[in-house]
């Protein structure tokens, strides 16, 4: 009896207080999504505050910049995060001493920068008065403040995709590196024999070992950017704004009607991430992603 | 064999610089500058003015690290408390119900945190939850358990049961076969829990500007008002504060597992 009850009362408190206070909200929203507030004599159930969502236009908006800031964010972060592991590990290829690990440590710095803060770093770039732009003016590329274009605060989002690139390079590096330390010493030879070279050997031997961890590892960044707030709340723009930004303005804009409006925006955001993290799932098992290969 | 070795080091080193390096720069120029005006590419002279306002009492900027910290380190403890026999019952067993459990536990890395909490405002609001740090921490624990979890069961994958029955053996009762056998294996994965823990919990911003009110005040609420169109200097320097802050965190927890393992290496090296 013991040993069959063990294991569930072991897990009974943490997923007790991850129901009572995780699921137990998404619940308690749900519920007023759809108009039910018992505190305010509300106990019909209707869907309104959906039908209203699907016919304004700023939904579709936020939900069209959402996808487009997401996709793009995870393609650069993906993008930069291979060039830097690649680097490090023809590094460690070349070399026997533990400067390689001092690198990697370095990289690894945007990831534990808190994401306000990374915000803050791209806006004193990458305005339009920031610091790359007094650096093109100082070499006389530039003569006016507004030859540069605007990254920050814009309508299609460039200041956020910035800032997620940077900050989760560093997690797509974590994710395929160890993947790429299997890698033997030997292989590299074997390559040398038949006379491939460098570049042959990350086209035909780095790169197609790493590519499942490296798609899922974008994935993950996707779905991720998919639903962060800190970041398009600070470098985004009122109109359009992204799905979490979106739903944070109809909370708090003053009147009760538009609460369970916002509710509904976190619902289906909600069940978009659900979607998009089982799509994650289901590959990460079946390319065996985390154990890698035998 | 030896320039195209110096030539990737370089590469590399430049692309660290622009990556890593570069993007600092006018944070840090901007926390001591006084007057920056463009087109130039220093500032025009410096100070420490910002510096002076934020690290002095009268900005408050002590007690809100405070708070930070205090928030941080109770949810870290609880989940600590909740993630050991989790972590047990899932690497261990398996049962009925298993995915179902890891479902429930994964979720919210999947779903964002701020659904849940944006659903149980309303809630919290009556329960007299709201404005309380008990209601921030409660708040903060579902971002934060799964992660602590899933770092003790990648410890636990590596501990057989065999030791422990081994200690049993020995004639070691069931807390002295956690202290001495289970615990010590565990901790770096403790370690990892609690440093990703306690490195979400101090860049929450939403949960806690909803579930707080404005009333508990942590660093990023704090941060904010200054970084989205305040005095530059003043945002430059608190941008730094937080994240040396959490760095500082991080590399602290990660010399005290060192310091720990060289002490156990030094003691059982005497023994």
């Amino acid at each position: 009896m013991w040993q069959k009850t063990r294991p569930y009362l072991l897990l009974l408190p943490a997923i007790g207080t991850i129901v009572l206070l995780f699921f137990g909200g998404l619940f308690d929203g749900l519920l007023k999504s759809l108009g039910y507030f018992p505190a305010l004599g509300e106990t019909r159930f209707e869907m309104t505050a959906y039908t209203n969502l699907f016919q304004s236009s700023e939904f579709w908006e936020s939900l069209i910049l959402t996808f487009r800031v997401a996709a793009l964010s995870s393609v650069f972060a993906a993008v930069l995060g291979a060039a830097i592991t690649v680097s490090l590990f023809m590094l460690k290829e070349s070399s026997k001493s533990g400067a390689s690990q001092v690198w990697h440590r370095l990289f690894q710095l945007p990831l534990t920068i808190p994401h306000l803060v990374g915000g803050y770093i791209i806006v004193l770039l990458f305005m339009q008065s920031g610091f790359l732009s007094k650096i093109l003016a100082s070499a006389g590329l530039i003569d006016e403040i507004t030859d540069f274009p605007v990254l920050v605060n814009d309508p299609f989002g460039w200041g956020i995709i910035l800032t997620y690139a940077w900050k989760e390079a560093p997690f797509v590096s974590l994710m395929i590196y160890p993947v790429l330390s299997r890698i033997h010493r030997s292989w590299r030879d074997v390559a040398r024999v038949y006379g491939a070279g460098s570049w042959n050997f990350i086209r035909e031997i780095v790169l197609p070992v790493m590519l499942p961890a490296w798609t899922i590892a974008t994935f993950i960044v996707f779905v991720f950017t998919f639903s962060a707030f800190e970041v398009p709340f600070l470098l985004g723009v009122t109109y359009p704004s992204m799905l979490p930004v979106y739903s944070y303005q109809l909370y708090t804009s003053g009147t009760l009607a538009d609460r369970p409006e916002a509710l509904a925006v976190n619902i289906i955001l909600a069940a978009l991430t659900i979607l998009l993290g089982l799509v994650v799932y289901y590959f990460s098992k079946r390319w065996n992603v985390l154990k890698g290969w035998d | 064999m030896k320039s195209p070795r110096r030539l990737l080091n370089s590469i590399l080193f430049l692309l660290l610089f622009f990556v890593i390096g570069l993007p600092f720069v006018p944070l840090i120029l901007s926390s001591v500058s006084f007057g920056w005006p463009w087109p130039n590419v220093l500032p025009d002279s410096f100070s420490f003015r910002a510096w002076e306002y934020v690290l002095a009492d009268s900005s408050g900027t002590w007690s809100v690290v405070g708070t930070s910290l205090l928030v941080a380190f109770i949810v870290t403890a609880v989940n600590l408390l909740l993630a050991v026999p989790a972590a047990n019952a899932l690497v261990r067993n398996s049962f009925r119900g298993k995915w179902l459990m890891e479902a429930i536990i994964f979720a919210p890395i999947v779903i964002p945190p701020f659904v849940a909490v944006m659903g149980i405002h309303l809630t919290f609001l009556r329960l007299g939850l709201t404005e309380t740090i008990l209601g921030v921490v409660l708040a903060h624990i579902s971002p934060t358990l799964p992660y602590m979890v899933r770092a003790i069961m990648i410890s636990y994958n590596t501990l057989s049961v065999d030791w422990e029955n081994q200690a049993r053996m020995l004639g070691a009762g069931p807390i002295s076969r956690f202290v001495h056998v289970v615990l010590p294996h565990l901790l770096p994965g403790i370690a990892a829990g609690a440093s990703l823990s306690i490195l979400i919990s101090l860049s929450q911003y939403l949960i806690t500007f909803i579930i707080g009110s404005g009333q508990v005040v942590t660093l990023p609420i704090l941060l904010f008002p200054f970084i989205s169109g305040g005095d530059p200097a003043v945002a430059s320097a608190y941008s730094l504060l937080y994240a040396g802050i959490a760095v500082l965190t991080l590399v602290g927890m990660d010399l005290a597992l060192k310091k720990y393992y060289q002490n156990k290496k030094a003691a059982t090296g005497k023994g």
